[in-house]
């Protein structure tokens, strides 16, 4: 089972009001009126709450809830140290060492 | 107004400290029911005078979070008065040619709010985290933009940023642009949310606001007292819906009162100190504009900020203008109820003259029990005044800067030859 999915999921349907059945992974993004503005909160929120960095543009061919969710696992555990990190404190924190 | 196309105000929209509407506002006022108040945020224990009017009630919300983000709180405060100015308005966009709809707004700070957050993660909490749609969030333009995004308005779309008289100056030359064949129907007025740290400690800092009455925080702004201290900060947003006469008798549109009069004068003396000939010439130009004589004019809303530089200034420059009939002349600063909303008071201030107009009564000025001797006009203290037969208003809004613009409404009257 993915890590952030459930996440995602949880932070698609706040955001833009939707409801939990419409927010499955093969849902479109564009669907579900998230833009790339949308795209870029969601990466923020992401990195808040699994303390992860991600420097680089999330690449153009997430098309899908569960395309994020693989993208966003491939970073989770391309971290140093594996797991999932406590949510950031408030103002951010680096992942640990 | 000397030229064919005359401009008409067919919907007001208001979310002030005094209330959720321009009617409940005008009501507050003429009950000289003020909103000032103590601030209770934990930040505002850092404060000097930790005093300010916030509105009456929350923005109504206008979408969902991802929506929201993207939005200072002076931005969703614009939107609310803006809905509604459409609403009183009955305007239909589907009945209206895109183009010849534009949106001018008046601002001072802007996003000031968002970018006090971002101060405040960046220096504060020393964190490199900012949220992503703080630019979005905090350009001075945004809610100009967010306008013509919501209400299909695809014609000129500016933001003017003269300091206190931003809004005044949005609504004169969204007249303008009326007159002048650019467009048909305009939205314009101004929002400020200024109720935040980094903005109060900087007016702090100017020496410029408030002492906070001890007793009674209500009472800490007396515009032309003689114990007055200063201004009190307040936010919120007003717009007037502007149309050309055609344009709105075609449609039916309600007829509320001709925007008759615009006027503008750079004192060009001083950053801050006010200048009597800049105030009087910015009401000269617009009595000039409007083609009425200055007695024709039955109430004038104040500036009124209640420092200690203009309430004196500004009361000469009246004087000036209106010679003898100065003295006969009701004038009040609604500021003692309601604050001082910076870039959006000037349209806060038209929509409270246009009601004194439509409905003959005179707001008061507050907690003005002993005047300054300097101050020698008939001020409206205390209690308003009602039953009075008003033909034409002028509401003034000057600015840090020396920007000077004052605005005239009248009855809508047959033009005279």
């Amino acid at each position: 089972m993915s890590t952030s999915l459930s996440l995602l999921q949880d932070i698609l349907m706040r955001e833009h009001a939707l409801p939990r059945e419409r927010v499955v992974p093969e849902a479109e993004l564009a669907a579900l009126g998230v833009d790339s503005l949308g795209l870029m909160e969601l990466v923020f929120q992401v990195e808040e709450r699994f303390g992860i960095r991600i420097r680089e543009d999330p690449p153009t061919d997430l098309r899908t809830v569960g395309d994020v969710a693989r993208y966003v696992d491939g970073l989770i555990d391309a971290r140093p140290v594996a797991g999932v990190s406590p949510p950031a404190e408030r103002g951010g924190s680096r992942p640990a060492p | 107004m000397t030229d064919a196309r005359r401009v008409v105000v067919t919907g007001v929209g208001v979310l002030s400290p005094l209330g959720a509407s321009a009617i409940e506002s005008f009501q507050n006022a003429v009950g000289g029911r003020s909103a000032i108040r103590r601030l209770d945020a934990p930040w505002a224990a850092r404060l000097e005078e930790p005093v300010g009017a916030p509105t009456a009630c929350e923005p109504r919300e206008a979408g969902p979070p991802s929506r929201l983000r993207m939005m200072d709180r002076s931005v969703r405060l614009g939107l609310d008065a803006v809905l509604q100015a459409l609403t009183d308005a009955r305007f239909d966009p589907t009945g209206a040619d895109p183009a010849r709809c534009g949106a001018f707004v008046g601002t001072a700070l802007g996003g000031a709010g968002t970018t006090d957050e971002g101060y405040e993660a960046v220096y504060g909490q020393r964190s490199d985290r900012v949220r992503p749609h703080s630019v979005l969030a905090a350009m001075n333009h945004a809610l100009a933009a967010w306008i013509g995004i919501d209400h299909a308005f695809a014609g000129p779309n500016l933001t003017f940023s003269t300091a206190c008289s931003s809004a005044a100056v949005a609504i004169g030359e969204a007249a303008r642009r009326i007159r002048g064949g650019d467009a048909d129907v305009m939205l314009a007025g101004g929002a400020e949310a200024p109720l935040v740290f980094g903005v109060m400690r900087a007016w702090e800092a100017l020496r410029a606001v408030a002492r906070m009455d001890a007793l009674d925080p209500s009472r800490s702004c007396r515009p032309f007292a003689r114990d007055r201290s200063g201004l009190v900060l307040g936010e919120g947003a007003a717009f007037v819906l502007l149309e050309e006469l055609g344009h709105a008798r075609a449609r039916g549109a309600p007829l509320r009162v001709e925007l008759a009069g615009y006027g503008l004068a750079n004192d060009r003396v001083h950053i801050t100190r006010p200048s009597a000939e800049g105030q009087a010439a910015a009401m000269r130009a617009a009595l000039a504009d409007a083609g009425l004589e200055a007695r024709e004019i039955g109430y004038v809303n104040a500036h009124g900020t209640a420092t200690t530089q203009n309430d004196p200034v500004e009361t000469e420059a009246i004087k000036r203008v209106f010679g003898a009939d100065a003295r006969r002349l009701p004038v009040s600063s609604t500021k003692a109820v309601h604050g001082h909303l910076l870039g959006a008071g000037g349209a806060l201030e038209f929509v409270l003259s246009i009601l004194a107009l439509e409905q003959g009564v005179i707001p008061p000025t507050m907690h003005l029990e002993e005047p300054d001797p300097a101050c020698d006009l008939d001020y409206v203290p205390g209690r308003a005044r009602d039953g009075v037969s008003i033909e034409a208003v002028m509401s003034n809004a000057f600015a840090f800067g020396g920007s000077n613009a004052t605005l005239i409404a009248r009855r809508l009257v047959a033009r005279r030859s």
